[in-house]
This record gives structure tokens, sequence and C-alpha cells, in this order.
């Protein structure tokens, strides 16, 4: 079971059919997602957790009203800094810039730390294009590379794949003797690894939050690659996304801590790398040049449409790992970089070529499980119903959909029209349940797309209204004796 | 137009715009004097370095608490010679020496406060490495395979158990990177019950801009270096160093 298991440009139908249908999957999933949970849940009651999440709603907040403000502020710091400022509209934008230095430079490999900016734009892919090795260095993200494979969890890329899975692709990739221990599998890739992060001449990072007053780039990672990354290359490049910025050190660090215990229940992670600038004068580490690219790709545009409260986003995972539709099917079913209910969201949004991303909205049970869980408390439920909403307004739901509402509306303007259409209904579905010999198994389509997947019952043989009608004539005392 | 006024326009276009949903208009920014302190830790000296190493050992680090200068640098060099007996066992002189298996990647000696720390380390056969450049493959050589750092901090938490650290000339970030173990001395007067008490003096004295922006960069420290990535297992030294071993030095009072 190592090859890839979903193909993320199939139809979204038949990419949920192939997650539900592999059963190595759920395992891998349901071990993983209740760990972390309980992990978050456990950090958060630890403090006061309310009081945690509203502030960093109320500072994001402010952060999403001056953004543009926020960005100038962050541009000429991180300008003083030494630091080189680039503005991407698009993915096409970032991977010329990035692609550009690359080259000037004479850049022939590329280490990364783990980013879903950089996975968003596919800038690995834009690398090899032009002949530049990309190496992973994040361990999930180092596994899933060397199998091909997309992350399909935020902050957990390979959440997918049991350990037997895992063991598996280290074996046939690097001649790993057989071992199911994550201690032999962790040296190994240490080994391997090591060598890549002290000669690569860039290093390419995401950015977990830029702070405008000093115009610094912060990090955060457990492993040490992202320190790797932005300390031993001679280059070294952060892509973030224009929405990650906050006004002050203090806000960064209120913002570090509620992303370390809703995304792994940690108090701290193990390391924040926080980068001002190149290397300063006598220093014996650090890049020459330090580059950040401020990408946009589609979120201003979210914003203008009125979703930007989505923005707030601090990608910590919390929304996938309590998500009922998520648990079930995993990150790769949603066909996007960005999986479960925050993905969900802002997949469609984004400048990104998803296979049924339209689909993506209607993918969730509404429960509102991931709005408890956000630790920025964003209301992902009324995001998911704007977009199903939006998409009626713009004529995108299906016929079907448009033809059954209006007959419905039509219906349920009339009692005697209502009355009728139930009388029908129960007629009909009695006729063919008794031919069926109970429960329907089969409609005509459209109606087929509910009975492919479970049984549907005859409407009562009376309806309601009749039987209450019934009722007052044989008893008509109690209707007219107490009231 | 250039991406950036683009993209800067089409922002103050959206929020231009009285009908949008999000965000509020005039939304309240997070007071300084209603921000909450997320841990919280208290006491004496002795009392916040036993708590930063109560915390530390949660994250699989170790510590130890010792009263002065002397008895520090006996701590460390102690340390030092029991990591290289664990490491001489393991290699049961059967693999191949790399010739860094007595190098000590250290900051410069005279920010470690200890005193002549590098000449007890060459009576015991270490080799202290002290890099002004590591831009050359020759100097990355020597020290790819390195197995100890010693470090100090900028400043050090107890209710997270973290460690700050300043990068520069003499400070160097490869030390508390590279490394296999990572030991780190913190003398009690750098030692904050909170990062946001370190936060709190730095603004009021008016240096924690500065601070950020004199440093090519700072890191926060907690711990060894780790991943739960294959099927949650937690595996310690992926990249950064598997073992932290900390020194807390001073008085009481």
């Amino acid at each position: 079971m190592t090859q890839s298991i979903i193909d993320l440009h199939q139809p979204f139908q038949q990419r949920v059919d192939a997650a539900l249908r592999n059963k190595y999957l759920k395992t891998a999933l349901s071990r993983a997602t209740a760990r972390m949970t309980m992990q978050r849940t456990t950090a958060m009651g630890a403090i006061d957790g309310q009081t945690l999440r509203n502030q960093v709603r109320q500072m994001k907040t402010h952060v999403i009203r001056h953004l543009p403000d926020l960005l100038e502020e962050l541009e000429v710091r991180l300008t003083e800094n030494g630091a080189v400022v680039h503005w991407a509209r698009d993915a096409a934008e970032a991977n010329a810039i990035i692609l550009d230095l690359a080259r000037r430079n004479n850049v022939q490999t590329v280490v990364k730390a783990k980013s879903m900016a950089t996975e968003e734009i596919h800038l690995n892919a834009a690398l090899e294009g032009a002949g530049i090795r990309a190496i992973e260095s994040d361990l999930g993200e180092y596994i899933i590379q060397l199998n091909h494979e997309p992350p399909s969890h935020i902050v957990a890329p390979v959440i997918h794949r049991r350990l037997e899975d895992i063991a598996a692709i280290l074996q046939r990739t690097l001649d790993m003797p057989p071992t199911l221990d994550p201690e032999a599998m962790c040296a190994l890739a240490r080994a391997k690894l090591r060598q890549e992060l002290l000669t690569a001449e860039m290093g390419v990072s995401g950015c977990n939050f830029a702070i405008a007053e000093t115009g610094t780039v912060c990090i955060v990672t457990n492993e040490g690659n992202g320190r790797f990354t932005s300390t031993m290359p001679r280059l070294y490049v952060a892509l973030m996304g224009i929405e990650k910025i906050v006004p002050t050190v203090e806000d960064a660090f209120l913002q570090y801590q509620a992303l370390c215990r809703s995304t792994s229940g940690q108090q701290t992670s193990v390391y924040l790398s926080m980068t001002s600038g190149p290397r300063k004068p006598g220093d014996s580490e650090g890049p020459d040049e330090f580059h950040v690219v401020l990408l946009d790709n589609g979120r201003s545009r979210m914003l203008a449409e009125g979703y930007g409260e989505a923005l707030m986003c601090i990608r910590c995972g919390a929304c996938l790992n309590t998500c009922p539709v998520y648990r079930e099917v995993g990150g790769h079913a949603y066909g996007s970089t960005y999986s479960g209910p925050i993905g969900s969201v802002i997949s469609p949004l984004l400048s990104m070529a998803v296979t049924g991303a339209d689909q993506l909205p209607h993918a969730s049970t509404l429960c509102g499980a991931c709005r408890d869980a956000c630790p920025v408390k964003i209301d992902l439920p009324r995001l998911l119903l704007k977009l199903r909403s939006d998409q009626v307004q713009h004529g995108q739901s299906p016929l079907f959909d448009n033809v059954a509402m209006k007959s419905f509306v039509h219906t349920m303007k009339s009692r005697r029209r209502y009355e009728n259409a139930g009388k029908v209904a129960s007629l009909g579905t009695n006729l063919m349940a008794g031919l069926a010999g109970g429960n329907l198994h089969y409609l005509p389509p459209p109606l087929s797309a509910w009975t492919e997947s479970r049984d549907f019952p005859p409407f009562a043989r009376k309806s309601f209204r009749e039987l209450w009608r019934e009722r007052r004539s044989r008893r008509g005392y109690i209707a007219g004796g107490h009231r | 137009m250039t991406a950036r006024d683009d993209i800067l326009h089409q922002l103050r276009t959206a929020l231009a715009d009285a009908t949008l949903p999000f965000p509020p208009v005039d939304p309240p920014p997070l007071a300084s004097n209603e921000r909450m302190t997320v841990t919280h830790a208290a006491g004496d000296p002795l009392a916040l370095a036993e708590r930063f190493g109560a915390e530390l050992q949660k994250l699989h680090g170790t510590f130890q608490i010792v009263e002065s200068l002397p008895e520090a640098r006996m701590a460390l060099i102690g340390q030092l010679l029991s990591w290289a007996e664990e490491e001489e066992a393991a290699r049961k002189g059967a693999q191949l020496q790399t010739g860094q298996e007595r190098k000590v990647l250290s900051w410069d000696p005279a920010t470690l406060i200890v005193p002549a720390l590098r000449d007890a380390l060459v009576d015991l056969n270490f080799e202290l490495v002290t890099p002004s450049d590591l831009r050359s493959d020759d100097a990355r050589d020597a020290v790819r395979y390195i197995r100890y750092g010693v470090t100090s901090v900028a400043a050090a938490f107890a209710a997270t158990g973290s460690m700050l650290m300043t990068t520069g000339p003499q400070t160097s970030r490869a030390a508390s990177l590279l490394p296999f173990r990572h030991l780190a001395l913190i003398p009690f007067h750098k030692l904050y019950p909170t990062l946001e008490a370190w936060l709190h003096e730095q603004r009021g004295a008016g240096t924690l801009v500065d601070l950020y922006r004199e440093h090519a960069n700072l890191t926060l420290i907690s711990g060894p270096s780790k991943s739960a990535d294959i099927e949650m297992n937690l595996t310690l030294g992926v990249h950064g160093p598997k073992f932290v071993h900390v020194i807390l030095f001073g008085q009481r009072d």
C-alpha cells in the first residue's frame, strides 16, 4: 500500500469513494486525529483557553481591518533590516520571482521547510521544471516526497500513512533495512538530509507570522529543519500569504502560544525561528540574502467577496482533526492543498486549480465542531453556508435543485396543492414499496442520487393532517371541550 | 500597475466598502494592559530554576542546579565527559571515526561566563570550535558530524522551559542546532517566570524592537528536536540536538 491512494484530478465523488474504501487510511486517520484532538483540548483546558481564543480573534480582526497599512509597515521594516520584499499577485508571479532568484544565483539545490503556501503555488514542480532540485526537509514532507504524494493535513502531512506504510516507502526508496522502529527511520532521514541542509544554496520556507513593527518573519517547527533552512544556505526565501501578519512582538507570542496549543497540545514548539534580515557583519552564519515574497493569490478577492473572516486562519489544523468528514475521508479526497473545513472554505476562493472545488462547501454536515475547535473562533459553518448561497445566487446550483426548490415553494404556498402532492407521493411510493417488499431500493434519476447509498422509506399511507381530521371527527369533544 | 500597488489597491478598495460583512468598521486593538499571560510561574530564583527544570524534563531534556560558577564549570565538564563515555560505548570502536568525536561547537567562551573553560576542555582532550565563519564548504565539513554544542542564553523562561538565543558574532546559531547534544548554561539572572514577563520588561525599557532589529535572528528553543510525523510516534533528534542538558546556576536571592 505505498502507491498514491487517490488521484487528485479525479472527480470529487470518486476521490471520496476511493478514500472510504481504503481501510488503511481509516486506521491511520482515526489513530492520529483522535490523539491530536485530545492533546488540543487538554492543552487549552490547562489555561484560560476561552480568553486566549477571544484575544487572538480580537487581534486578528484588527489585523484584517488594517491589513494594507500593516503590510506597508512590514515592507519598510524588512527593507531597513536589509531584506528584499517582493509582491506576487498569483502563483505564477510567486514562482517566477523565486525561480529568477535561483537562476541568478546559480542554485542547484533548494532545501525547504514545511510550507503550505509553497504547496499552494506548486513551487516544487516549478523548480524541478527548471532543473533545480527541491528537497523537503520536514520528516513527514520528506516521506511523502519520496512517495510522490501531496500532503494530506495542514500540519501532519503524512497522517494518511500507517507506520507499516512508511517503513515500506523508506525500504523501497532509501534501501532501509526492514524495521518498524520509528527511531531508526528518523536516524536514517537525519543522516540523508543533513548533507542537503549543509550544502544547498537556497532555503525556502513559509511563514507562520510576520511582525510588522520589527520586520521579522517567524517560523514554528519541532524538528529544526526550519532553522537549518533559514540559517545555512546562502539565500533564504520566505513565502507568506499577505494575511499572515501581526502588529507587535507581543501579538506574535500570543498567536504563537494559541497555535502551538491548538496544533499539537504543546505549550511552545521546540523551535521558534525569528528572522529579521540577512547576516550582520561578524555573524558566523546566516544567509547573505534574505527575500520575503508576499503572496495574494485570491486573498484580496476573498476579503472583497465577504470572506475576510477566513483570512484570520492561523493554519493549526484543529478544525481538520475534529471534523467528522475529514476523519472519514482524509485530506486527499478534498483534492486541494488545504483540506478539512478551512480547506472547503478557502480552496474555492483562492486562485487554485482544484478539481471539483465547487463541491467542497457541500462536504460538511455543518455540525459546528470546527468552529468550537478554532483558536480564532472562525465561524466556518457560516462561511460554508455563504459559499452555498453564493453558488445559488450565481446560478451554479444543479438544474434539479433549482426546479425542485421552485416546485417546493409553489406547492407549499397552497394547502390544496400541498395535500394533493402528499397523496400522490404516498400512493406512488407505497405502490413501488409494495413491489420492492418494504423500503424503496431504487428511484429513477435524479432521485437515484439518494437511493444509490441508502434506502428510501415510503410515505405514510395517511398524512398527519388526515389523521388529525379523523381524530377530531371521532372524538370532537377533545378539540372543542377543553379550549 | 505593479503587483504591490495592485494588491494594496484591491485591499483598500475592499475595506472601503461599507457593506463588507467582515471585518467590523473599527475593531478595538488588543490593549497591552488586557493581554493575558498564558502560562504562569512565580517564586525566588531557585524556585524558578526548579520550575524551568521540571518543564524541560517534560520535554525530554535534563537539568541540574548549582550555586556557584566553579560548580557550574565542574557540572559542564562532568556532563561532557559522561556524554563522551556514552557515545564511546555506543560506538564500541567498530564504526568509522569522523575525527569530530571530541569537538565542541561553542559560543565564544567569553560569553559563557564560566572561567578558563577552553583550557579545562583541552586538558580533557576536547577541542573547542568557535567558528568565525561557517560559509565555506571546508568550515561546514569541519562541523558536519559535530557531537557537542555549548551555549548560554539571552533569556530563559521558567513556565515553559524555553531558552531565547540572539544571533551575533560571539553567539553562533549553529552551536544549538548542528550538534547531537546541546548543553546550555543559564545564570539565574537570565531566568524570567514567563515569556510575557520578559516582553514586559523589554518593552518597558524601550529595547524590545531594537533587540529584534539588531540581530539577524532570534530563536526560542524548548527541549530537544522532535517529530511525531511517523504515525504519532515521538522521535527525538530529527535535525537538531537529540539531547538537551541545562545547567542553571546562581544564588537563591
